[in-house]
């Protein structure tokens, strides 16, 4: 263990450091010898990041209470429905697969009652809930209702066989005809929901799913997730609080205004699909990167690689387009409508 | 259901506070358990503000293995150090189930988004753990305030009571001990 006798040494210059502004800061490590002012600088180069320790582990605390998540049997009752089995678990709840009146088949996503935290937030799902209700388009997955039950707030929606475009995109390469087909669906989705005043601010591959017929369907329109409970204090040390390590999963997929901590626009669902496009047609991510720091980084200021540098016969009109989506300012960005009506045109 | 028995984690607390280091061992099985049966009761009644802050849970692991009523603030904030550790590995534990139970692979016809958090949660809580290990090595007292911190959810002012040192300094430890787990789990990462 070299390092040991210098810590205390590390320690007090770290915070002198810390407290100087930036030029004189540069003066005072440029003086150290040539480890000390490694580490120092590696550690101050930490402190920037907003990914660690900015909100306790409730997703895991939740998960912990459950004991037992998917824990509805067969035949049980939510609201109308009946339970007939368990499709997926998640860190915030569950989705079944229940029959409502008639024996329609449903999809019911039961959200824990752990992490709804304050009447807000229940508020705040509920509203949007509806908002979603209300829309009607052949892409949008159709959301039936949704209502409390002793199980947890619930949301009764469309069930859809398929498969979500994470496992398309896994699958391997994607036609370019069916992926300008299918980007011209999401977007014409996406459009419909910007005109009804929606904003999906969660636009991703996990969110999307090719159902067996061909048809595009985005889903979970405006519901509230991640709900940071309304406790977590920000953290004190500068942290903005609004980049929790728990949000990393969505990272990928976040505009530089998002990640900047300013509010969503419809914009920022434009981007989103753009990097989702750039994904399907060129088959790698325009952000990749090995750590979420690498990614963050990549999303503010690394260029976007034009998609014809990774496959051939992409048309120019995409690329150019795809480019567009990703600008990193909002008001350059295409409107989601202009960019389903370039797909269909092409 | 076996109770806990009461009183004992006072003397036992009164004991380590004297360093007798061989009591904290003996508390720990206490409070670990404490905590799994409030975890599990809190579920089964499905309150539905119930909040999820882990200081929720050790206030009330608190509240039953203590006789509080006359204890003073630092008692309690003595308990909460205890007690933090308990819910580390606890929520570590059960990360490390998690991870494992993931790659048995899982059937999804309904994309779930939400099942991002948990899982991604559940590596960083696991890495931080590993990270926080060798902290403890360097600088046990930062590794504590981290622990305190982050998995027992106390505030600056209840870690600087519980740890007899001044708010500065556990805003400053905190500081720097952020800074070199990021640095640990990044080099870890790659």
């Amino acid at each position: 263990m070299s390092r040991q006798p210098e810590w205390e040494e590390i320690e007090r210059i770290y915070h002198e450091a810390l407290d100087l502004p930036v030029r004189e800061r540069r003066a005072l490590l440029a003086r150290l010898d040539p480890r000390l002012r490694e580490e120092v600088e590696s550690l101050i180069e930490a402190d920037s990041s907003t990914m660690l320790l900015t909100t306790p582990p409730t997703h895991m605390a939740a998960d912990l209470l459950d004991g037992q998540p998917g824990g509805l049997a067969a035949g049980q009752r939510v609201g109308r429905y009946e339970i007939e089995s368990l499709l997926s678990i998640g860190g915030m709840g569950e989705v079944y697969l229940a029959r409502g009146d008639g024996g329609m088949p449903v999809a019911l996503k039961i959200l824990r009652p752990h992490l709804v935290v304050s009447a807000q937030a229940v508020d705040r799902f509920e509203t949007e809930a509806r908002a979603a209700s209300a829309l009607r388009h052949p892409n949008i997955v159709t959301v039936y209702e949704s209502g409390r039950s002793p199980a947890g707030l619930f949301i009764a929606m469309e069930w859809l066989d398929g498969s979500t475009f994470r496992s398309v995109i896994h699958a391997g390469e994607v036609e370019l005809s069916k992926a300008i087909n299918w980007g011209g669906q999401a977007a014409s989705a996406i459009a419909a929901a910007h005109r009804a005043g929606i904003l999906h601010r969660d636009i991703k591959p996990e969110n999307i799913m090719l159902v067996k017929t061909g048809v595009l369907k985005i889903l979970d329109f405006g519901l509230a997730r991640h709900g940071t409970p309304d406790g977590a204090e920000p953290n004190a040390i500068g942290a903005s609080g609004t980049i929790s390590g728990t949000l990393s999963g969505t990272l990928l997929y976040m505009s530089p205004e998002i990640l900047r901590g300013e509010t969503a626009t419809s914009a920022s669902d434009v981007f989103s699909l753009g990097a989702f496009l750039y994904e399907l047609a060129a088959g790698r991510h325009p952000f990749a990167g090995d750590t979420p720091l690498d990614v963050f980084e990549a999303i503010e200021c690394r260029p976007v690689a034009p998609m014809s540098s990774l496959r051939t016969g992409i048309p120019v009109r995409i690329d150019q387009l795809v480019l567009e989506m990703l600008d990193r300012e909002p008001e350059m960005r295409p409107s989601a409508e202009e960019v389903a009506e370039a797909l269909r045109t092409l | 259901m076996d109770e806990p028995p009461q009183g004992e984690i006072t003397v036992l607390l009164a004991a380590w506070r004297q360093g007798d280091p061989e009591a904290l061992n003996k508390i720990m099985p206490l409070v670990y358990a404490e905590l799994h049966r409030i975890a599990r009761r809190a579920w089964s009644q499905q309150p539905h503000n119930n909040t999820l802050q882990p200081t929720a849970l050790i206030n009330e692991a608190y509240l039953k293995l203590a006789s509080s009523e006359n204890a003073s603030f630092k008692d309690r904030m003595h308990f909460f150090a205890v007690a933090s550790s308990a819910m580390r590995q606890i929520l570590v534990n059960h990360a490390k189930g998690r991870l494992a139970a993931k790659r048995g692979g899982a059937r999804a016809h309904v994309s779930l988004d939400d099942v991002q958090p948990v899982h991604q949660e559940a590596a960083e809580i696991v890495a931080l753990h590993e990270a926080l290990d060798a902290l403890q090595a360097v600088d046990p007292r930062k590794s504590k305030i981290v622990e305190m911190r982050y998995f027992g959810g106390l505030s600056v002012e209840e870690t600087a009571e519980a740890l007899d040192i001044s708010v500065r300094t556990v805003n400053r430890d905190w500081r720097l001990a952020r800074s070199w787990l990021i640095r640990e789990m990044n080099r870890e990462s790659t």
